[in-house]
Order: C-alpha cells, then structure tokens, then sequence
C-alpha cells in the first residue's frame, strides 16, 4: 500500500518536473527564436525608434553695417497645422487656436478634406506655439522655419537683396554671399527613448553650422541721411530714376548706396523692375562730370598746362559736319579754371584735341571706364565705349564731355575718388568682414593672431586693411595732377556752375553734368530728357568722402544739375560731414553767429 | 561559505552600481536635452525680440515719431561744439 502510495507521488513529482521543465524548455525555445531568427528584424525595429535622423536647418547669418547695427536676421518662426485624422474635439482645438489668434474658417472636420496636413497659420511666435502646446491638444502639429526679417524697412533694399522662398539669397548682398550666409544643412542622429524623449542629442555645436555674418562698410546712417534727401528730390522733380552714392575716396569702401525707386525686402515684391540696382545696372551717358577725365590726361601727358587759355570759338564750333554749342558763352579765350567752372564744352574739345585718340582711350581706361569695379553685388554693367579703332572724327570731341560713352554710376564715383586719393584708383568696396557669429573660438583666435601682429608693429587699422585687403586697382595720374584737378573742381563749386553745391564751413569742389538722353523714337538726343547729376567732394583738397548724385529725367521748370542735382549733394554732404565729424575747413565762409 | 556571500554581495552591489550608473546617466542626459531645448529656445525669442526692438529702432520710424512730435533738426548757428 505505501510503495503504491510512494509510486504515485514519484510520478506526481515527474509530472511537475517535466511540466517545469517543459514551460522552461519553451521560454528557452522562445529566446533562441527571438534571439536568433528574430535579432534583425527586432534589431532594426529598435534602431529606426530610438535613433532618429533629423535634418539639421542652419540659421542664416546676419547683415550688420559698419557700425554693427542688424540689417537683416534670421528668427524662428513657426507654422501651425491640422491632421483631421487624430484630431478628436474639434470644437475644442477651434476655441483653442483661436483664443491665440488663430481663427479656422471650416465648421467641421470633414470639411478639412482626407489629408492629414491642412496648415492654418503662419510666422507665428515661439511664445504662441507654447501656450498651444500646453493645451495638449490632440491633432495640432508645429513646424518650425526661419524667416528673414530686414528691421529698416526700405532701407538699403538693393544692397542686402533678397532671399527666395527656399532660403538662397537672390539679389544683392544676399545673392553675392549667399554661400557664407547660408551656413551648413547637416544630417543629425539623436538617441530618443520609447516615447520620444530625446535622451543623446547626435549634435551639439549648432554656432559651427550657423551661417556667417557679413559686415558691410555702409554705415546706416550716411545711407538714411542720402536715401532721405534723394528721395524729396526724386518726388520733387517726379524722376524717372534717382541714384546717390557716398563712397570713401581712401579705402574705396562704400558708404551709402541708394537707388530710386527701391522697394521693402520684407514685402512681396509686384514689379520686379525695382529690384534692379540702377547705381550698379544701368548706364547713362555722364555729361560734363566726364569733363576730369580729359583734363586729367592732358595734365599728366603733359598737353597743357595748368595756365594755359583756349580759344573758345564765341560759343559755336563747328567740327565734322557738326556744330557744337557752349551752354554758357564764353567771348575770346578762357583759362582752364574758367573753361571747367563755365563747364565749356568747346573748351573741352580744344582740350581733348591736344590728345591722341588712344591716349584718351588709354584714360577712360585707366579711370576705370568700360570695364567691372568688381563690388562684391550681382548685375553690374560694364558700360558702353566704342573700340578706338572704330571712333569716327566726332567721338573723341563727344566723348571728352561725357557724350558718346555709357558709364554706371559706380564707375563714375570711383573715377572721382582716384582724383580725391591723389590719382590712386581703388577697388570699391562693400564688404568690411565676415565672421561666425558666437564664436569664442575663433575669436580668440583672431585675438591672439592680432596680438602677434601688433607685437611686429602692425596697426589696428593695417591689420583690418589686410583682413579685406585694401585693393589699390592702379595709380591713375600723379599726385600733382590730382591736386590741379582738385583745385580746378574747388574753382566749380566757389566760382562756377557748382555753386549751389556749396557745403558751408567746408572747401567743396564737384562738376556738374547735364546730359541730353537720347530718345528712341527720334532716334536723336532729345530736348525734353535730361539726366541731371553732380559728383562732389569735400574738404576739397583732402577729401575724406566723394558724393555723386543722379536725377533721371527730372520733370518741371528746370533740368540743370546746378538747380536738379547740386542742392541735394549740398544737403546731402552737409549732413553727412556733420554725423562724421568732418572738421570745418572754411570757417571764415560761415555765416555769422548770432 | 563567507567568502561565497562576500562575492554574491559584491557581485549583487557591482550590478546594482551599474544600473545605478545607467539610470543617472539616462536621467542627466534628458535634463541636458530639455535644457538644450529651453536654451534654444529662449535663444531664439532673444532674437525675434531682438528684432523687434530693431525694429522700432528704424531710422525712418523714428524720423516719422520725431515729425509727428514737432521735433526739428537744430539750426546751424544754435549748435555749440564743444572740444
């Protein structure tokens, strides 16, 4: 009876044992499936949930002016949107949103149509989406953006450009340096947890991939100063366009640089007529402030001297079939001063004729004409010259007055500068640095290096020159040229058709220009358009800025630079003279203190 | 059969030591990621406040604002420089 009873709690025993080691035999059986035949399907699952691939979007650097003021950034914006499909409350998400501003036109879901992304609301601010966010509204996602912000409005429009709708600059400075601006887009891996939190972010040092920021030489003040006045004048004389630039004569940098009509890079752009940069794109013929060019070139060749008189044909010269007329006539013969204050063009021819043709040619190329400054913006015209070869017996009459040639503005201006920098031309410039924005590294860096170099005597100002090399183009004429030249323009502005340029407490010397526009439908120089202009300097014989001044085709009573183009360089300068500290040069021509 | 429970309580210590480890090093790296996140953030309202401020700051707003107020730019000879 006991060894029946003890048989029977053996196999009691064995049942349990087998039934334990059957559920283990399983687990293990189990294991070694998931283990092994499962390991790369499991494994992969795991990888794709917990390591994430974002693309990393760099922030576009900034535009700052000389003084670092921003002209243009990059901020985080965001964008709200709808997946019909999870959302639950609708009526909730509705009051929700629009509590924070956002208002949602369709009364129910269906109306919101099959897809799962209806986007509701754009540019909208961090602080929003935060108060959203905590709502834990189900069906509500964000996507964040940056979107490129210009603080000054119309300020300085064509130079900062504009960015398209993918983030790549298309005009101006945003297009020239876009590459340095628009930084690095980097593919980032994170480690995130089973419910998404990231736990090892794959990136940390977001300033690397940051894009760069550009310093420009504007200041944005001398650019408010000359967008101001320039633009009463353009409403003034309802002209067709307006250009003023205020360029450094010593380094070629450039200080404002303004074209009418412009348009506010915030804004959407409706005619894209206004994105051209007229002081850069457009040519015109220059008029009388060409006048230096021949008078330069005859000085240095050593033609004439600075004595000599001219015999100036009582106002009507007739050469080649044509007859040329003096504005102001002169009776007899007329120095050099008096032939560039009266602005003669006979005078100018006789001068001119003391020339070859292919020394003029020769200075109207080594002045920079016909052929690109190299500022660092997109669309720069080169301008128009005919070959030497092909002048006939009226160009290089024409051409000594600024007929017959097409030049930019910025050619122009750079051409004056050369004669204020006693003959050296210099490469015009927009650029003063550019630079990672937040980086310590790099800065102390720079520190160190710049330590070492004024360790060997270099200058603050030496050191920043070589940074953006100062880019001497060629030495044009002699500095004693230069000085006769300046001193023949000082003589404009006292005694001659300048006059209303005068800046008081300040020696100014300028030219002015007034150049007939051809017309197309007569196919001639028509008596109706005008481009009126004047290119000034000031202290005249050690100038610290060159401006010139442009008014196309201006309308009303008076079309002369001297009453068009002067006074708004007078303005301008004056201003401009003030806010830099210019000293006063001419304090016995100032008006009397009360 | 001390020496044997010294070393499964080494053993036991040793693991535990080690989770411990893992969990600090999870929970420290979700505080870094979120203060990395509110940093960014906050950086980023800087910024858009930044320009805000810039914003209101433009030349030509505050010409309107200074011409709205009667404000006018000072007489040539009402200016006294000072060396």
């Amino acid at each position: 009876m006991v060894k029946k009873r003890s048989k029977k709690r053996i196999d009691r025993k064995t049942v349990l044992v087998l039934i334990i080691l059957t559920v283990f035999f399983i687990l293990f059986a189990k294991l070694v499936y998931v283990q092994i035949f499962l390991h790369g399907k499991i494994s992969r699952a795991v990888r794709k949930m917990v390591n994430r691939e974002n693309i990393e979007v760099s922030r576009r650097g900034d535009i700052l002016d000389s003084k670092e003021k921003v002209l243009a950034s990059s901020v985080k914006k965001y964008s709200v949107f709808l997946d019909p499909k999870i959302i639950k409350d609708f009526d909730r998400v509705k009051n929700v949103l629009a509590e924070n501003g956002i208002k949602i036109k369709e009364k129910s879901l269906v109306e919101l149509g099959e897809t799962s992304y209806v986007p509701v609301a754009f540019n909208i601010d961090a602080d929003v989406v935060d108060r959203i966010k905590n709502e834990k509204l189900k069906g509500v996602g964000f996507e964040s953006k940056y979107i490129r912000q210009y603080p000054e409005g119309r300020l300085l429009a064509h130079i900062l450009g504009i960015i398209g709708y993918d983030g790549n600059g298309l005009e101006g400075i945003e297009k020239t340096y876009n590459e340095s601006l628009s930084g690095n887009t980097v593919m980032t891996k994170t480690i995130r947890d089973g419910r998404g939190r990231i736990i090892q972010s794959g990136f940390a040092d977001a300033p690397k991939i940051c894009g760069q920021d550009v310093i420009l030489s504007i200041d944005r003040t001398v650019q408010f100063i000359a967008e101001q006045e320039l633009r009463e004048a353009f409403d003034k004389h309802k002209a067709k366009k307006a250009i003023c630039i205020v360029q450094d004569p010593k380094t070629g940098n450039i200080l404002a640089m303004v074209s009418l009509p412009d348009f506010d890079s915030s804004e959407k752009i409706r005619d894209i007529r206004v994105l051209r940069n007229s002081a850069i794109s457009d040519i015109y013929e220059p008029g009388s402030t060409f006048k230096i060019v021949a008078i330069a070139a005859a000085l240095e060749l050593g033609k004439i001297k600075f004595t000599d008189s001219f015999y100036l044909e009582n106002g009507k010269y007739k050469i080649a079939g044509h007859t040329i007329k003096d504005d102001h006539k002169i009776s007899g013969s007329a120095s050099l001063c008096k032939i560039m204050e009266q602005s003669s063009n006979i005078g100018m021819i006789k001068i001119a004729q003391k020339l070859d043709r292919e020394n003029f040619y020769e200075y109207i190329k080594k002045f920079g004409f016909y052929s690109l400054t190299g500022i660092d913006l997109p669309g720069e015209a080169k301008g128009l010259l005919m070959d030497v070869k092909k002048w006939n017996a009226l160009s290089l009459p024409t051409i000594s007055f600024g007929q017959g040639i097409g030049v930019t503005a910025l050619q122009l201006i750079n051409a004056f500068s050369a004669i204020a920098n006693d003959g050296v031309l210099m490469k015009p410039s927009l650029i003063q640095d550019i630079r990672r924005a937040d980086s310590e590294t790099a800065s102390a860096k720079d520190a160190a290096t710049s330590q070492e170099r004024r360790n060997v005597g270099e200058t603050d100002d030496e050191m920043t020159a070589s940074v953006f090399d100062l880019k001497e183009i060629r030495r044009v004429v002699s500095v004693e040229t230069a000085q006769m030249v300046k001193k023949l323009l000082k003589n404009v502005v006292d005694f001659g058709t300048g006059r209303s340029a005068k800046v008081p407490g300040y020696t100014t010397g300028g030219k002015t220009g007034t150049a007939q526009k051809v017309d197309p439908t007569i196919k001639t120089y028509s008596a109706k358009y005008y481009t009126a202009s004047f290119c000034g300097m000031l202290p005249a014989m050690n100038p610290k800025v060159v401006i010139l001044v442009v008014i196309d085709e201006p309308k009303g009573s008076s079309y002369y630079a001297t009453s068009v183009a002067s006074p708004v360089f007078a303005k301008i300068a004056k201003r401009i003279a003030e806010y830099l500290g210019i000293e006063k040069d001419d304090v016995d021509k100032l008006p009397l203190q009360k | 059969m001390y020496k044997s429970f010294l070393a499964v309580v080494l053993i036991i210590l040793s693991v535990f030591i080690y989770l411990w480890q893992q969990n600090t090093s999870t929970r420290f790296a979700y505080k870094i990621s979120s203060l990395r996140a509110e940093y960014d953030k906050i950086n980023s309202e800087n910024k858009s406040l930044q320009m805000k401020i810039n914003s209101i700051l433009a030349l030509d707003k505050m010409h309107k604002i200074a011409e709205e107020r009667n404000l006018f730019k000072p007489d040539e000879n009402s200016i006294v420089y000072i060396d």
